[in-house]
């Protein structure tokens, strides 16, 4: 085992880690501020790669392909979770946890079974935009560009997120919404337009992540089961409801896994669970500080 | 039969308990008394082990029982009632007191016996004590607030406990059923000779049924003795004037 | 008042009770002649509804009763099933030892599993559940030597004697009587009330001298115990296991037959079980978009009927009864 070869795996597990930071990240603050447990975050990821395929396809796999999709599938999957928010969560706020989750679910079947009659059965597809292909050289080590490219956006959106979360008022309602209930009710806050907003922020960081994901893997019905689950678990690790945590646990669980394929790949699979379990036995309420 | 010495907690910082001490004899009604904020409730969870103490001894009936879990606490012979109202909300009346008899014997881990069978005697005794007996096929949801904290009491008597503990058994209720629960108080400690720990508001009440009363200020234990020497310690009525000022 | 009075003041049996055991009657004499009508393809179809029945009100013990949101229930059943395949294809061992096994397996797993989970609440105890479930899912997923790793492990030798559909059926149906029985009678014993207790108020529960959490863990592994009996079952009707039977959507399937019949009375999980097999059968024979029609029907019973089909027909009739009672 060279050096070269441990720090492009590192590289591509912390890359791999913004993928998951970006889709925890919208579970994370549903969870925090909507107290939902959304199991159809998943199929809002699934569903932004299928949008990010088909815009990219539509406008002929160009240079502007990626872009357009890029800034169309979120915006799309927004608008998704907005009408499901609206339409449908509103009505369990107050129900406990199982009712709420069986809810969510029944939009992982649905989103399934819908993906496969708009988008068919077979694997789809996106190419990397030509700017960001190839690969540069670290420490005689070969990165991808695509990969150095997720590197950027995910800080950029854990800025984002910052900034969103300190300087503005939706944000800091937010905050106090997560760490205190009652607090929103108490100052008069009008927590049903906080509430879809907040979904809808959530549904449109599934969709970049699920855009992102798209010209690195190959899109499929099924992307979503795995993807949710090891949100689910990001945002347990980190601290229900707390942004940053689940920051780190994203790193965690993707450098861990990168790095499990790279030394023992015979289980590889099976490590984010193993990191999830020991984390969640040794800090039962998360890494940070949880909102609940 | 019940001592509590030096006893300290902090939350975050804020210190709730910073030097609690109460020795509770045998046979007696003893209040704790204090000014809102006192950290009167903190120091019922301290003693029946829902709250982990700093440092500091709690010893009932000479034994140390400090930060041991609730329920070994209450196998040794201590029960509580709760201010808030703590029941079993899916359960009867007459099981949710059995549920408590049950786990006093020690049978909740019997799994075989259907449980109409067990106990019916020992949990009808207990409600017919507190005048439950009527009300006990109906779902204690539907049962007023007042025959609620009621229950509520009768819950902790159906551990057989040697100590009971009542945390405010009368916040909340109009006038007529605090002279009920003055009643069941009084009933318990001379017919059933429990030694009784209890805090309240209501110092009408306290200075009615209390044999000892020891007071709290900002978690510190400032006072402990006979009713008309705490009536007329001089730190109480600062303290207490000085939450009114 | 004597002690004779207080005798006297005993409650009498509900009505519902004896209607429950008519029904109960009624419907064992039915599927006892059923395979001599049904063609063999419903006799498999009733085998697959009596297993999942069965794993589903061992969800239930811990879920409805328990008041535990346990996600991931499927691991119990699918460690009973992949016991019962390895044993009878890499051992020698008869299959006396193999079902025996089976259940002994699937609590331990359960034991292990539930002495982490229980010392957490809530979401947390329901997101450790489905960690460490998916860790066990990945490990039969990737233990090739041991489990033919997502292949599954095909055409499990079974005694002659259990070769016939009808005598699967037959064993099927004994074994899912029997474990009702069992579990019945848990949920009516003083453990059953203490869970209850555990469930509607935990600190309550801990300060009437009810260790909470051991208490919850010895619910954890009876249900685990049953599940892995409905994956003996599983084996004797399908003869094959996959890792899919470990993953997480077939727990969530599980979950969703406990809300369907109800998750407070105790043939819920059973009826969910009988609809929700049957139902994809039949829905099947028009459309392959099964998992559309279950998310629609999912989306209905948790906006308009949560407290599922039993538990809503239990409310209205004790509604009504109430009504009768004031006129």
């Amino acid at each position: 085992m060279d050096f070269a070869t441990l720090a492009s795996q590192f590289f591509i597990g912390l890359s791999r880690g913004m993928i998951f930071f970006i889709v925890s990240a919208g579970l994370t603050l549903i969870f925090g501020v909507l107290r939902i447990t959304n199991f159809a975050h998943g199929a809002l990821y699934m569903l932004g790669a299928f949008i990010a395929y088909s815009v990219s396809t539509l406008v002929g796999q160009g240079p502007y392909g990626f872009w357009l999709a890029l800034l169309v599938a979120p915006v799309t999957v927004m608008l998704v979770s907005l009408v499901i928010e609206r339409g449908l969560l509103r009505f369990i706020y107050n129900r406990d946890h199982l009712i709420q989750m069986l809810l969510t679910y029944s939009l992982v079947l649905i989103a399934g079974d819908l993906v496969k009659i708009l988008w068919g059965t077979e694997f789809k597809s996106m190419d990397i935009p030509a700017v960001l292909r190839g690969s540069f050289n670290l420490w005689g080590a070969s990165l991808p560009w695509y990969n150095a490219f997720l590197l950027i956006v995910g800080p950029v959106v854990a800025l984002g997120l910052w900034l969103f979360l300190s300087k503005t008022h939706l944000g800091k309602i937010c905050r106090a919404t997560a760490t205190d209930r009652e607090m929103v009710d108490v100052l008069g806050i009008n927590s049903t337009r906080v509430f879809a907003m907040v979904f809808a922020l959530g549904g449109w960081l599934a969709g970049l992540g699920g855009a992102l994901i798209a010209p690195t893997t190959s899109i499929s019905m099924g992307m979503d089961a795995s993807i949710v689950i090891y949100a689910f678990l990001i945002v347990v690790i980190g601290g229900l409801g707390n942004v940053w945590g689940a920051l780190i646990s994203s790193i965690i669980m993707g450098v861990g896994e990168a790095l499990g394929i790279l030394f023992i790949p015979g289980i590889a699979i099976i490590i984010p669970y193993i990191i999830a379990g020991v984390l969640l036995i040794v800090r039962p309420t998360g890494l940070l500080k949880s909102a609940w | 039969m019940l001592q509590v010495k030096q006893l300290k907690k902090a939350f975050d910082g804020f210190q709730a308990i910073a030097d609690a001490n109460l020795s509770v004899p045998k046979g007696e009604v003893v209040a704790v008394i204090g000014p809102n904020g006192a950290g009167k409730s903190t120091l019922f969870n301290l003693i029946t082990g829902h709250l982990q103490a700093d440092s500091g001894h709690i010893q009932f009936q000479s034994q140390e029982i400090t930060n041991l879990p609730p329920y070994k606490i209450c196998h040794k012979g201590m029960a509580r009632s709760f201010q808030l109202i703590n029941i079993f909300s899916s359960l009867t009346v007459f099981e949710n007191v059995q549920t408590s008899v049950l786990a006093q014997q020690r049978l909740d881990r019997n799994f075989f016996t259907p449980s109409r069978r067990l106990l019916i005697d020992e949990t009808l005794e207990v409600l017919e004590i507190f005048g439950l007996l009527e009300l006990k096929d109906r779902p204690c949801k539907s049962l007023s607030y007042g025959d609620q904290k009621v229950l509520e009491i009768a819950i902790a008597l159906g551990s057989k406990p040697k100590l009971l503990l009542l945390d405010e058994p009368t916040a909340g209720m109009s006038s007529e059923e605090t002279r009920k629960i003055v009643t069941l108080i009084k009933k318990l400690s001379q017919e059933k000779g429990l030694t009784i720990l209890i805090t309240e508001h209501d110092m009408e009440l306290v200075f009615d049924v209390a044999q000892k009363i020891m007071v709290l200020h900002q978690g510190t234990t400032i006072a402990q003795g006979l009713p008309e020497d705490i009536r007329n310690d001089k730190s109480v009525q600062n303290a207490y004037l000085g939450e009114a000022g | 008042m004597s002690a004779n009075n207080l005798k006297s003041m005993k409650s009498p049996k509900k009505l519902s009770t004896y209607l429950g055991w008519a029904f109960a009657v009624a419907g064992v004499l039915i599927l006892l002649v059923a395979p001599t009508i049904l063609t063999q393809y419903y006799v498999y179809l009733l085998a697959t509804v009596f297993t999942t029945a069965l794993l589903a009100s061992s969800l239930n013990l811990v879920l409805g009763n328990g008041g535990l949101l346990h996600l991931h229930h499927g691991v119990f059943f699918g460690v009973g099933a992949y016991t019962v395949a390895i044993v009878m294809t890499k051992t020698s061992w008869p299959f006396a030892v193999a079902i025996l096994l089976a259940p002994m397996v699937a609590s331990l797993i359960a034991l292990v599993i539930g002495w982490f989970c229980v010392r957490l609440r809530g979401l947390y105890f329901g997101m450790l559940t489905l960690a460490l479930g998916q860790l066990v899912w990945a490990i039969v997923y990737r233990w090739n030597a041991l489990t033919n790793g997502d292949n599954g492990i095909h055409a499990i030798p079974v005694p002659e004697s259990l070769s016939s559909i009808n005598s699967v059926y037959y064993t099927t149906l004994l074994v899912l009587i029997i474990s009702l029985i069992i579990l019945y009678m848990i949920t009516k014993s003083p453990f059953g009330i203490t869970l209850l207790a555990t469930r509607d108020n935990p600190v309550r529960s801990e300060s009437i001298g009810i260790n909470v959490k051991s208490h919850r863990l010895i619910a954890f592994v009876i249900a685990g115990f049953f599940a892995g009996i409905a994956g003996v079952l599983f084996v004797l009707v399908e003869r094959s296991v996959a890792p899919s039977l470990l993953f997480w959507n077939k727990s969530a399937e599980i979950l969703i037959m406990c809300l369907m019949g109800g998750l407070t009375v105790f043939m819920g999980p059973t009826l969910g079980a009988g609809i929700l097999v049957l139902l994809s059968m039949i829905v099947g024979l028009y459309t392959e978009y099964w998992l559309l029609v279950l998310g629609l029907l999912l989306l209905i019973l948790v906006l308009f009927l949560p407290q599922g089909i039993l538990g809503y027909l239990m409310e209205s009739y004790d509604k009504r009864r109430s009504m009768r009672g004031e006129n």
